[in-house]
């Protein structure tokens, strides 16, 4: 019975995933990261407790004081002033590794290697057997890159993990951003999850009625099917969706509800990093 | 309330070649309680979007609050603002009809639509959350709800605008027995007196409950019009529209016998 034909899986040592398993755990990942995520929000953190529409502002303010500098150690202080931010709102660092910093490292560190060796300047070492020369200044320039995104990625997660997504977009429209961007933005958050549900069931329903491995053409197709499937539900749901805001008064212009309160705490934080960006700009630091 | 809310005359549509309905001819009067009764692909649903102004007649007369129900109509934007403050939609599915990322922005989206000021607006919302008992949820998105709860706001979120009509499309579907009997409970005694309700339904056992009148529709037609109790005796027209089906039951010791049955339950001969 350990014949393909017959279903049963031939492999040995470590199971690899197949193409459905890996979606399947790929969507659940998903679920669970805006599940912390929307924990995370409503910790007693001390960036859980400031105005969103504050928050946006000054956490943009920092992202931008942070690609401004000319300094490598101003850029490692901002990127403190993030994990620091990070750590007095109950954001753990292990998630921000995980979720960022790793990320992040591997792929603008792909981007930025030849950086090392292409820059001219003065040589620091040489890779062996090739011999090529790794700059000061190529090194330089990588750091920067690595560091600025580094930063801007940290801030810009502190902001997701410390406010709900509609407190953000709520900010976002309030502070002039369009209606419409802002409906769409609340939209793709909000049936991300309807389309998500619907991947995961259509995967696990596929994955309960197969019964071997399927070969390179076969998890293609199934992927197409998959994908073509999901994009035709997407239709009718957009299409069912636009009905049922019509049916409410719908007539183009999307009017939200705003009630945010600003408090002292909002302003000092407001201004503090307003400081900031304009001594590190304006000093050229 | 007197007055005709709905008049349809002899009304078409399709969706391409198919006919979604074929000859349809009702008028509901103001305060009148009406289930659209039939089987699935029957028609409801599309009649229910009609009659919401949501998809037009292709052949035919129809009108709602004694204006017509044609698109060149909608197109003025007075006419169809003073139909969508008098006529509210429930969908069959609540995660259609729940696309805001909170209850409570769920809540303010029609009243902001229709133009209330934020103070009324906000008044109206913690009025409804008391009312429907989900004051709970306020700040939940409506995705993480459970299917009960997610009903209970989609009706919410179109009955905080106090529309004089209300329409549900399958309000039963999808509901555990105590959600269910809760809502039925609700639409039977919980939506007030005078307010035109229409209920689309294959659902036999609540229509007594929450309709005094049934039309039976059948492959777009209608097959029957007439008191509910009348409607949910005939068993042979209720046969015929594929509403019950004979059903063997056993009863343990080789005993059994055969009747008419409902989706939820035994439909015994008046």
């Amino acid at each position: 019975m350990d014949d393909p034909a017959y279903g049963v899986c031939t492999c040995r040592g470590k199971k690899r995933r197949g193409l459905v398993e890996t979606l399947v755990f790929g969507l659940i990942g998903a679920e669970n990261h805006s599940l912390e995520a929307e924990t995370t929000s409503g910790l007693q953190g001390v960036l859980q407790g400031f105005d969103p529409r504050i928050k946006v502002v000054a956490l943009l303010t920092l992202i931008i004081a942070a690609v401004s500098t000319q300094r490598l150690t101003v850029l490692a202080m901002m990127f403190a002033l993030a994990t620091g931010l990070a750590v007095i709102s109950k954001i753990r660092i292990v998630r921000l590794f995980r979720q960022v910093w790793l990320g992040v490292l591997v792929f603008s560190g792909i981007i930025v290697l030849p950086a090392v060796f292409i820059v001219p300047g003065e040589a620091i070492a040489h890779l062996p057997v090739v011999g090529w020369a790794i700059t000061l200044q190529g090194v330089r320039s990588a750091a920067f890159v690595i560091g600025r995104a580094e930063t801007a990625a940290t801030l810009s997660l502190l902001l997701v993990l410390t406010t709900p997504w509609p407190h953000v977009l709520k900010a976002l429209s309030s502070l002039g951003v369009p209606a419409a961007v802002v409906a769409v933005l609340g939209m793709t958050y909000r049936y991300i999850f309807v389309l998500m549900q619907s991947a995961l069931q259509m995967a696990e329903a596929r994955q309960s009625r197969l019964i071997g491995p399927l070969d390179g053409p076969a998890r293609r197709a199934l992927m197409m099917t998959m994908i073509g499937t999901l994009l035709s539900k997407t239709l009718a749901l957009g299409s069912d969706v636009h009905a049922a805001m019509v049916a409410r008064g719908y007539r183009g212009e999307v009017r939200l509800l705003d009630d945010f309160r600003t408090k002292p705490a909002d302003w000092v934080f407001l201004l503090a990093a307003l400081g900031i960006a304009a001594t590190i700009i304006g000093a050229r630091l | 309330m007197s007055g005709t809310a709905f008049d349809f005359q002899d009304v078409a549509y399709a969706y391409r070649a198919h006919r979604a309905l074929d000859g349809v001819s009702f008028s509901v009067q103001l305060g009148e309680r009406v289930a659209l009764l039939g089987a699935n692909g029957s028609g409801k649903s599309t009649l229910l979007r009609m009659m919401d102004a949501l998809c037009f007649a292709s052949g035919g007369m129809a009108t709602a609050l004694g204006a017509p129900l044609s698109e060149k109509a909608f197109e003025d934007e007075a006419a169809n603002f003073a139909f969508r403050r008098r006529v509210g939609l429930v969908f069959q599915n609540p995660d259609v009809q729940l696309f805001n990322p909170t209850v409570l922005d769920e809540l303010a989206f029609g009243p902001l639509q229709l133009g209330w000021d934020k103070a009324k607006v906000k008044a109206a919302i913690e009025a409804t959350l008391q009312r429907f008992n989900i004051a709970h949820l306020r700040d939940r998105p409506p995705h993480r709800l459970s299917g009960g709860e997610k009903k209970r706001v989609a009706i919410a979120s179109v009955i905080i605008t106090e529309p004089d009509v209300l329409l549900l499309d399958e309000p039963t579907a999808a509901l555990d027995p105590k959600s269910r009997a809760e809502l039925v409970a609700f639409l039977a005694h919980g939506l007030g007196e005078g307010r035109t309700v229409v209920i689309a339904t294959h659902d036999l056992d609540i229509i007594e409950d929450v309709a005094e009148r049934t039309i039976v529709l059948q492959e777009g037609k209608v097959a029957a019009d007439g008191r509910t109790l009348d409607i949910l005796h005939d068993i042979d027209l209720l046969r015929q529209t594929h509403l019950v089906f004979e059903h063997h039951h056993s009863h343990g010791q080789g005993h059994g016998h055969d009747h008419p049955h409902g989706l939820h339950g035994h439909i015994h001969r008046g």
